[in-house]
């Protein structure tokens, strides 16, 4: 099921406009960022410093833009590339790990050690529990139906007690 | 809970108490999921919290056991750091931004929000540039010209005229909302027509409401 304006968002000129490589992802015409990020060889090993991991990021984030460019104009299909042992996928999943010793994912950089148990102001642990995964439909049209899931206690803000 | 704000009129306070429980479900069976809802006809996997970021690094763990082409769609009030937007870089297909205040004042009162506009504004910034972009705009009573202003002023010559935005008039007074006077009630229809007509004198053209 799909609401109306849902079912024509996608052509609509607007949307094309402001979304287009969205709009082509969706349509399958174009093949999502992080598929995309699988692709790209990232040299690192597990004990290098996060410098090094930093480092190593931002030159693969470089090879990837240069592969979205060619996947998007044909030059290249994906399903012909093999994907390497460790991906900048995977070397932004470690360093994210990394971040979760002295969190700085959000603004308020509290660097609490997630992985040890410590909480900071968002109270949220190591593991990502989910209170609820439905198809969402209450969005703005281009982006419904949409796979959503729920954080625990989905809140934007407010203290329980 | 999930969420880097505190917004004291946060419309999902209610729904918050009724799922208080959550559950650990392993990153290859939400991968598997997605994979499905993705076949099912969904458009996109939504990154939603409380707020998405703190749960990037999980989100990550599961886009590495997907296999359909499902773009990511990530949801948020914008307050990141520059390494989560570096972490974000690549993978992201489509921000969704709540552009909430255009005064650092106003987000420290109501949301508890630090260094507000730099920190947004340069998320913005780079969201237009590494992928595409959609902001919210929830018009606020007793904000137009403190935050509203600033906000369209800022999307209309930074990120351009043509960027998709929605603007909101149903802000509606939740939670402790009534610790904020111009927070305890409704926008007025005079507030939104002023909302509307102030969109239109920054000169955007991709405005839904």
């Amino acid at each position: 099921m799909v609401r109306p304006d849902a079912a024509s968002a996608l052509e609509d000129p607007k949307v094309l406009s402001a979304l287009p490589r969205y709009v082509d992802v969706v349509k399958n015409r174009r093949i999502a960022k992080f598929l995309i990020s699988r692709m790209v060889p990232a040299d690192y090993s597990d004990d290098s410093s996060t410098e090094e991991l930093w480092t190593v990021h931002e030159r693969a984030l470089v090879e990837e833009a240069e592969l979205e460019e060619s996947l998007d104009r044909g030059k290249v299909k994906i399903g012909d590339l093999k994907p390497p042992q460790r991906s900048l996928l995977h070397l932004k999943h470690l360093l994210g790990r990394r971040i979760l010793e002295s969190c700085v994912l959000c603004e308020r950089r509290c660097m609490k050690n997630r992985l040890r148990g410590e909480l900071g102001y968002c109270r949220v642990g190591e593991e990502m529990k989910v209170s609820s995964y439905f198809e969402h439909m209450g969005e703005e049209p281009e982006v419904v139906p949409s796979f959503t899931v729920y954080g625990p206690r989905h809140m934007l803000g407010g203290r329980p007690s | 809970m999930g969420c880097n704000f505190r917004c004291i009129h946060c419309q999902n306070w209610s729904i918050s108490q009724q799922f208080e429980e959550g559950s650990v479900i392993p990153q290859k069976e939400l991968a598997l999921l997605i994979d499905i809802a993705r076949r099912d006809g969904c458009r996109n996997q939504n990154w939603v919290g409380g707020d998405p970021i703190p749960q990037i690094p999980f989100w990550l763990g599961i886009l590495l056991y997907e296999k359909e082409n499902t773009p990511v769609f990530f949801n948020t009030n914008g307050h990141y750091s520059r390494e989560a937007s570096e972490l974000l870089r690549g993978v992201v297909d489509l921000y969704k931004i709540d552009f909430k205040y255009g005064s650092d004042r106003c987000a420290e009162r109501i949301s508890d929000a630090p260094r507000y506009w730099e920190t947004v504004t340069r998320n913005l910034r780079s969201a237009k540039r590494y992928g595409e972009l959609l902001i919210r705009v929830l018009v606020l009573p007793g904000h137009l010209d403190c935050c509203l202003y600033c906000i369209l002023k800022f999307i209309s010559e930074e990120l351009g005229k043509g960027t998709r935005v929605n603007l909101m008039d149903q802000y509606t007074p939740h939670w402790r909302a009534g610790e904020a006077p111009e927070l305890s009630k409704r926008l007025t229809p005079s507030e939104w027509r002023r909302a509307v007509a102030m969109a239109e004198d920054a000169g955007l053209t991709n405005v839904t409401m």
